[in-house]
This record gives C-alpha cells, sequence and structure tokens, in this order.
C-alpha cells in the first residue's frame, strides 16, 4: 500500500512538472491567441487590404520559388550520392551539409554585396573587360534574391533526409522491381520515388516552416512578407493588433506544414522498421560525360552554397580585420557558447522529463499536450520575442511582479525564447530513440524492482546518451545562428556573432560583418562536422 | 530533479550592478562611436553600457520596461525616431547649459536634441544628364515627366525616405503629395531596393540617371572606404543639392535624449553635453560623414566639399515624426515597394 501511495505521489510529481514545462514552452503561443481574442479586430478588412494582399503574395512566391529549387537541388544531389559512383562521390555526401552553417540571412549579404553595382563580380570581370561587367553580371532582384539565398542554405534539409531514405531504402524492393523488368526511369518513377515520398515532404516541411520564419534576409532585401510585416506593423505603425494578427495567421499556415510534416513522419515508419536497414544498394557507376555532369552538379551545389559565401568572408574578415579587436571576438566567443551551454542543458533537461514521462505514465493528456508542445518550432522567432514581451506584461500586470525585468533583456529571457523555438528538436531527437527502445524492457526492469526515477538513469540514459549529444550539437547549431530573438532579448553590452552581423550589414557595413558571419561558419562547421562523424556516417 | 532545481537557482540569483554608469541605448552601429564612448569614460569616470539596436526595437523595449527601465540615454538617428519616442513620454526634459545651447533652435525641442545632421539629396551622373538641366531641381520636379523610369532611391520602409515624404507633405499637403508620389514611382528606374551606396552605385552604372541618397553616404564611398572600385563609382556621380532657389535641402538629424525613468540623470546630462563638445563633433563626424551640428568644428575634407549649400530651416524636424505613418501609407498606396 505504502509503496503504492508513494509511486502515486512521484508518478504526479512527474505529470505535473511535464504539463508545467509544457505550458511554459506553449505559453508564448497562447499569448498570441490570448491577445487576438482580447482585442476586436475588423479581419475581413485586413483580409482584404492591399497589404495583406502583398505579404501573401510575396511570401507565397518566395515560399513556391524555394520548395521548388530545393526540391530540385536536395533531391537531384541525394539521388546521385545514393546511388551513383562518381568523382568525389564521398565527399560531396558529407560536404553538401556544411550548407547548414550559412545562415540565410548571411548567404543574402555576400550574394548582394558580390553582384551589387561595383561589387566584386564587377571587380574580377572588368578586370578583363569593362563593357562584359554589364552584359555578363545578373541583377539580383529582392526576390529572386531572397529565394536563392533561402534555397541555398536550406536544401540540405531535403537533401539530408532523402538521402537517408535512399539507402535505407529496401534493396529488395528494387531487385523486386528488376526482376518484374523494371528498367532505370521505372525503378524510379515507380519506386524510388513512392518509397522516398515522406521523407520528401518532411524535408520540404522544414524548408517551408523555415522559409515562412525567415525575418534576416527578407528584412534585408525589403520585401513585404507576413514577417516583415508583422515588424512594420508592430514597430513602425505600433499596430499590436495587426502584429498579433498576422502572427496568428502566419502560425496557422506554419502549422499546416508542420502538421504535413507530422503526418509524413508517420508514415515513414514502416520502411524504416523492415530488416535491409544496412544492406547497401550497388552503386551504378558513372563514367564519361554522365560521371562529370554528377561531379559537376555536386561541385557546383558545394562551392554555391558554402565555398562562395566562406571565402568571401574570409576576405573580407581579413580586409576588415580593424573592425572588431581580439578582446571582442573572444567576448563574442564567450557569449556564444554561454548560451548555448545554458540553453541546451535547459532544453535537453525539459525534454527529457517530458519525454520519459510520456512513455512511463501513459497519461492522455500529457500526451496530447507534448504533440502540441513541439509547435514552438513553428513559431518564428520575431513572433516568439514579440509574444514573450507581451506574456511578462499580462503576468506582471495581473500580478503586480516584475517579472518583466527578469526576463527581458537578460540572458533567462533568451534562454526562454531559445525554448520556445528549440524544444522541439530536443524532444524529437529523444522521442525517436525512445520509439526504437522496446516497452518491454521497462516492464521487465519494474518487475525487478526498479522504481521509474532508476528506469531513467539506470536502463534509459544509457540508451538516450548518444542522441542527448546529439540534441545538444543541434541545438547549438541553431542557437549560434539564431537572430531575432537574440536581438531583441539580448541583455545590455551583449553581442552574439548574429547581432553583430546583422547590425554591422544592415548599417551598411557588409563588409565588417564578415568577421562574426565568419566565425558563425566556423562554428557550426564544425558541430556538422561533428555530428556528421559521430552521428551521420554510413553505418558499415 | 535536483540538479534542475540548482539549475533554476542559479539562474534567479545570478545579477551584477554597477555604481558609476550610463546605459546607453542606440540605434547607431560605428564602430567609431565605441571609441568616442570610452573617451567620455576616461574622462569622467562613468562607465558607458550599450544597446544597439534598430530605433524602434530600442523604443518597444524601453515602453515595456516603463518605469523599470534601466535606459539612462536614447540615441536614434533620423528625428522621426526622436519624435515617435518622445510622443510616448520616453524622454525627460534635458537642461539647456553648456554645449547644448549651440545646437539650432529647429534642430532640438525640450525633450531631445540634434547630436549630427545630414541631407537627403540627388545624386546624377553627368554622362547622362546635363548640369544645366538640373541645377535648379526640387523634390517637387522629381515626379516630372522627364524622369520617367530614370530614379533610383530604397524602398518605402526605410525611415530616411519617410521622413523626406513627411517633409514634402508638410510643405505641400496630402493632395499635392498623394499625385507627387503616384507620378513619382512611375519615374523609377527600377523596383526599390539596397541601401543608399546602391542608388549611387546604380546612378554609377548609368543604369539610373538620378539616385536619392544621404550625403554621407557619398562621402564614404570617396574615402574608399568600401573600396577602390566604390570610390571610382563614387567619383562618376555629382551631388546637387535640391530647393536651392526656395526652401531648402531636405536636413535630418541623429539625436539624443534623457530617458524619462533614467536611474542616472546627472550622467545623463553630462553624456549630452559631451557629445556637443567640439572634440566629439569631430571624431562623431570624421568617421560617419555627417554633417556636425555646431558651428566651427573642423571636419575632413570629404565632408567639407559638400557642407555649403542652403538647408530646409523652415521645418522643425519634428515634423518628421508627425506625419511619417500618414507618409507611409501614402507611399504603399501609390505603389512604392
Amino acid at each position: 500500500m505504502n509503496i503504492n501511495l508513494n509511486q502515486r505521489v512521484s508518478d504526479n510529481s512527474i505529470l505535473f512538472l511535464s504539463l508545467f514545462i509544457i505550458i511554459l514552452i506553449l505559453s508564448p503561443i497562447l499569448t498570441i491567441f490570448f491577445e487576438n481574442i482580447n482585442q476586436k479586430s475588423d479581419y475581413l478588412n485586413f483580409f482584404s487590404s492591399g497589404e495583406f494582399r502583398s505579404y501573401t503574395m510575396n511570401s507565397v512566391v518566395i515560399l513556391i520559388g524555394v520548395l521548388l529549387l530545393t526540391l530540385f537541388l536536395g533531391g537531384v544531389s541525394a539521388y546521385l550520392v545514393s546511388f551513383y559512383e562518381f568523382v568525389g562521390v564521398n565527399f560531396f555526401k558529407y560536404s553538401l551539409l556544411m550548407s547548414f552553417a550559412i545562415p540565410p540571412y548571411i548567404y543574402a549579404y555576400t550574394l548582394s554585396a558580390f553582384f551589387e553595382n561595383f561589387g566584386i563580380a564587377y571587380s574580377l570581370v572588368s578586370f578583363f573587360s569593362e563593357d562584359l561587367s554589364k552584359t555578363l553580371i545578373p541583377k539580383i532582384e529582392p526576390l529572386s534574391g531572397s529565394i536563392i539565398s533561402l534555397s541555398l542554405t536550406l536544401f540540405g534539409y531535403v537533401f539530408i533526409l532523402t538521402r537517408s531514405t535512399f539507402l535505407n531504402q529496401s534493396r529488395d524492393l528494387i531487385e523486386v522491381g528488376k526482376s518484374l523488368g523494371f528498367n532505370n526511369i521505372d525503378t524510379f518513377l515507380k519506386i524510388i520515388i513512392p518509397t522516398a515520398r515522406p521523407a520528401i515532404f518532411i524535408g520540404l516541411s522544414l524548408v517551408a516552416m523555415e522559409t515562412l520564419s525567415d525575418f534576416g534576409t527578407v528584412s534585408f532585401f525589403g520585401v513585404s512578407t507576413y514577417t516583415t510585416g508583422i515588424y512594420n506593423s508592430w514597430f513602425i505603425f505600433d499596430d499590436l493588433k495587426t502584429a498579433n494578427f498576422l502572427s496568428l495567421f502566419l502560425i496557422f499556415f506554419i502549422l499546416f506544414f508542420f502538421g504535413l510534416e507530422s503526418i509524413s513522419r508517420k508514415n515513414i515508419k514502416f520502411f524504416n522498421s523492415n530488416n535491409s536497414f544496412n544492406k547497401k544498394n550497388k552503386k551504378v557507376i558513372l563514367s564519361g560525360y554522365k560521371g562529370f555532369f554528377a561531379f559537376f552538379f555536386c561541385f557546383f551545389l558545394f562551392s554555391t552554397s558554402f565555398l562562395f559565401p566562406l571565402v568571401l568572408m574570409v576576405k573580407w574578415s581579413f580586409m576588415n580585420s580593424s573592425y572588431l579587436d581580439l578582446n571582442q571576438i573572444l567576448q563574442l566567443n564567450y557569449n556564444s557558447i554561454k548560451l548555448i551551454f545554458l540553453s541546451s542543458i535547459f532544453i535537453i533537461l525539459t525534454s527529457l522529463i517530458v519525454t520519459f514521462s510520456g512513455r512511463v505514465l501513459k497519461s492522455k493528456i500529457l500526451s496530447f499536450f507534448s504533440s502540441l508542445s513541439i509547435s514552438g518550432y513553428a513559431m518564428p522567432g520575431i513572433v516568439v520575442s514579440v509574444s514573450i514581451i507581451s506574456l511578462f506584461s499580462l503576468i506582471d500586470s495581473f500580478l503586480d511582479m516584475n517579472l518583466r525585468g527578469y526576463f527581458i533583456g537578460s540572458i533567462y529571457g533568451l534562454i526562454f525564447g531559445y525554448s520556445v523555438r528549440f524544444y522541439s528538436i530536443s524532444f524529437n531527437t529523444i522521442k525517436t530513440v525512445y520509439l526504437k527502445i522496446n516497452k518491454s524492457i521497462d516492464e521487465s526492469a519494474l518487475l525487478l524492482g526498479f522504481n521509474k526515477l532508476s528506469i531513467l538513469k539506470n536502463v534509459h540514459y544509457p540508451l538516450l546518451k548518444k542522441n542527448l549529444i546529439f540534441a545538444f550539437i543541434l541545438i547549438s547549431i541553431e542557437v549560434i545562428k539564431e537572430l531575432p530573438i537574440t536581438l531583441i532579448l539580448r541583455p545590455f553590452n551583449f553581442e552574439t556573432f548574429s547581432t553583430s552581423a546583422f547590425n554591422l550589414a544592415s548599417n551598411d557595413l557588409v563588409e565588417a560583418a564578415a568577421i562574426p558571419s565568419l566565425f558563425i561558419v566556423l562554428w557550426s562547421s564544425l558541430l556538422i562536422f561533428l555530428s556528421i562523424k559521430f552521428f551521420l556516417i554510413d553505418k558499415k | 530533479m535536483r540538479v534542475t532545481f540548482l539549475f533554476f537557482l542559479s539562474l534567479i540569483f545570478v545579477s551584477s550592478s554597477y555604481s558609476n554608469e550610463l546605459n546607453l541605448f542606440t540605434s547607431r552601429h560605428y564602430p567609431s562611436d565605441l571609441i568616442l564612448f570610452k573617451k567620455f569614460e576616461e574622462k569622467t569616470g562613468i562607465k558607458v553600457n550599450v544597446i544597439n539596436a534598430k530605433s524602434k526595437v530600442l523604443e518597444k523595449r524601453l515602453l515595456d520596461e516603463g518605469s523599470k527601465s534601466k535606459g539612462d540615454v536614447l540615441f536614434l538617428a533620423d528625428a522621426g525616431a526622436l519624435y515617435s519616442a518622445e510622443e510616448k513620454g520616453l524622454f525627460a526634459k534635458y537642461n539647456e547649459s553648456r554645449s547644448l545651447k549651440l545646437v539650432p533652435a529647429s534642430l532640438k525641442n525640450d525633450y531631445w536634441v540634434g547630436v549630427t545632421k545630414r541631407a537627403r539629396i540627388i545624386f546624377y551622373n553627368p554622362n547622362l544628364v546635363n548640369y544645366n538641366e538640373i541645377k535648379n531641381i526640387s523634390y517637387e520636379d522629381l515626379s516630372s515627366k522627364k524622369w520617367r523610369k530614370s530614379i533610383a532611391i530604397r524602398q518605402s520602409n526605410n525611415i530616411y525616405n519617410q521622413s523626406l515624404v513627411a517633409s514634402i507633405l508638410e510643405h505641400k499637403g496630402e493632395d499635392f503629395t498623394r499625385e507627387w508620389l503616384k507620378k513619382l514611382v512611375k519615374n523609377f528606374s527600377r523596383k526599390p531596393q539596397g541601401n543608399d551606396r546602391a542608388q549611387i552605385l546604380s546612378v554609377a552604372a548609368g543604369e539610373s540617371k538620378l539616385a536619392i541618397a544621404n550625403t554621407y553616404y557619398y562621402a564614404l564611398m570617396l574615402s574608399g572606404k568600401k573600396g577602390d572600385d566604390q570610390k571610382k563609382a563614387a567619383q562618376k556621380v555629382e551631388p546637387i543639392f535640391p530647393n536651392q532657389n526656395d526652401r531648402g535641402a531636405h536636413i535630418n538629424i541623429s539625436g539624443a535624449g534623457i530617458l524619462s525613468y533614467s536611474p542616472n540623470k546627472k550622467n545623463a546630462q553630462e553624456f549630452l553635453e559631451f557629445l556637443l563638445t567640439k572634440e566629439a563633433q569631430t571624431n562623431l563626424c570624421n568617421s560617419s560623414f555627417e554633417f556636425p551640428i555646431i558651428q566651427n568644428v573642423s571636419t575632413n575634407k570629404l565632408i567639407n566639399n559638400i557642407k555649403n549649400f542652403k538647408e530646409d530651416i523652415y521645418i522643425d524636424v519634428s515634423t518628421y515624426g508627425k506625419r511619417q505613418a500618414q507618409a507611409f501609407k501614402l507611399m504603399k498606396k501609390a505603389g512604392w515597394n
């Protein structure tokens, strides 16, 4: 009896702690809903307004452009490196992931500085002939510039997910197809594509979410989209109502892709579970012009997505080294590392608690709320910041407290903001492992007299450890690149690489922004390299 | 569990404080500003803490912090931004003592004071436009059919453009401005994009005949700080100051004021006075290529070359703020993206 009672008390405390964490993560989203209900807005009028139409038009054009381009770039490159053998294939299958190290807004800076009138392209071409430079150098328009910058930095999502299903694709299926007399095109259209479809959808959904929440790129190019619309209505017109409404609308828009992603993930389960996981498909050797084409495609993609911005940033960093002294650079490193550690520890701990209790408690309420909690990822950073400020203002006015003083303009506010955004990364990473651990292990451990916490410590933790580190790396990459939350919620005298790059670039010092940008790229590259080396390398 | 608890505890109790300090909210981001603030520190022993963001972000944050704000001075580029902060009650009155008296009346009010100034003027390509055609040009003339598809200017969300249009609104009224904007948009040589430098570069490249940009961008390019190609490009264009036969060219300021909840008001006052000393003015202007706001400040040659023109002093710069939102709406309606 006594043991049962203790058990129930501890069950309840885990449940309440988990629910508390989930509410914390969801609170900014709830604030947006609350603010919208609370205000009588003239929605119909706004919907039909020219401004709303232009936000929608631009957002949709950019979205479609980016989706098509990432599908093409990510899909073709994944197909090439998974099924064919050509010069450099082993290099490309990992190096194409390096594009994750470049934040879209930094890509935008380099792209525009390269192609602008009298920019670097001009210097290069006019060295041969000034006339040539007029005809040869393309003009980067705001819309096309945004689409290119976003696509070349986001195609990695499609690439990595598609490639992993290509790798895991059942060889038996392809063999069966061959025995039915399928040629290569049939195999591709009837077997490879249909089985890879869920993965492609996940990749594209992630791309869509990132594209719709992007603020840095579209604001640099000055395109009116939902995010810049939120920014404008909030900042220029002091119109919190419209900002909140647009935020809500954008969240629904993104949640659509989020739902698509979740559904696709469910579909993906059944071919992951079969046994041909580790079998490698025999690769077709490409030679001659086909081999050259495959090489050229991958090389072009690698150079434009990674080498191009990297080389330019290195060049500018050396040319403008006087903008930041060593002390400042050390300080920026220290700040970023501090943020990474504090926020990752917090995010991993909280998501571990929630996933663990979801597993051992079998509570329907909890599983419902925890599936909602990952929607924080769908909230653009700019919306997170706006809503966190509104949230603390609300709480303070109800309770006559000064939580704002603690959270706005402090590290804690930043950690909170990051947690809302990046909680789902850690949650999903941990949950994936949990799905693979058979529940009968828990039952056996319970029978052996373990209590629930010791199951976590002695049974789950050793199995989870590797993925906790993986989650840490993934969160770190996001935190180091994150811009809007950091920009708005950070404390006095507190710069990170991203804020310092953004501020310099928006004050017409794009070249000086190269130094902090370069550090973002170097740190993320290192982290991506580590994750490739330890987590993604093909299982032999 | 214990670990989590300790972690929370450590979060709550870590805080820091200084005694003799000044918390500066600024939308300016020139590395040389920081060097100037260091000089202030050396002189007075007051530590300057800087938070840097776009003006409206700072404004929101100060509003949200309310009476708990630790901010002492707000330093913003554009009079419209200063007015917007003033409207929301963010500023306390400052004492018009010492160097602060030297600032002309149209460039300050009870709550904030201009620190540097700039003009938003026209740049033309002498290969495409004859000097005689353009020497008497006014902002109003920019809507003329003569300039069809030949003007480069940045987007409507840019605050300098909003202030320029606000000044037209103030001088000419809404009906005139609406029509003027409609025709002006037809005269754009391309979809508005890029910063002010990009407009000047577009003229240098022959893509546009005229560009509208702030004076300091031109001087910056001529200085060679943006590379040799940009220096050469800037040498291909000429500045022209509009409305020299009537009200004068559009002037805007960077300015600062003491925040109403400032915990260190005395330091803040001292900081404002410091910004208007000749030493600080020379420093501020020589690096940003803006114009000094007080007389007899020595500046470098690039600034001196473009310093003598008739300024629009008939308009109080705070008007820009009053009319900015209206201006932005009209600009959007006219199809200025």
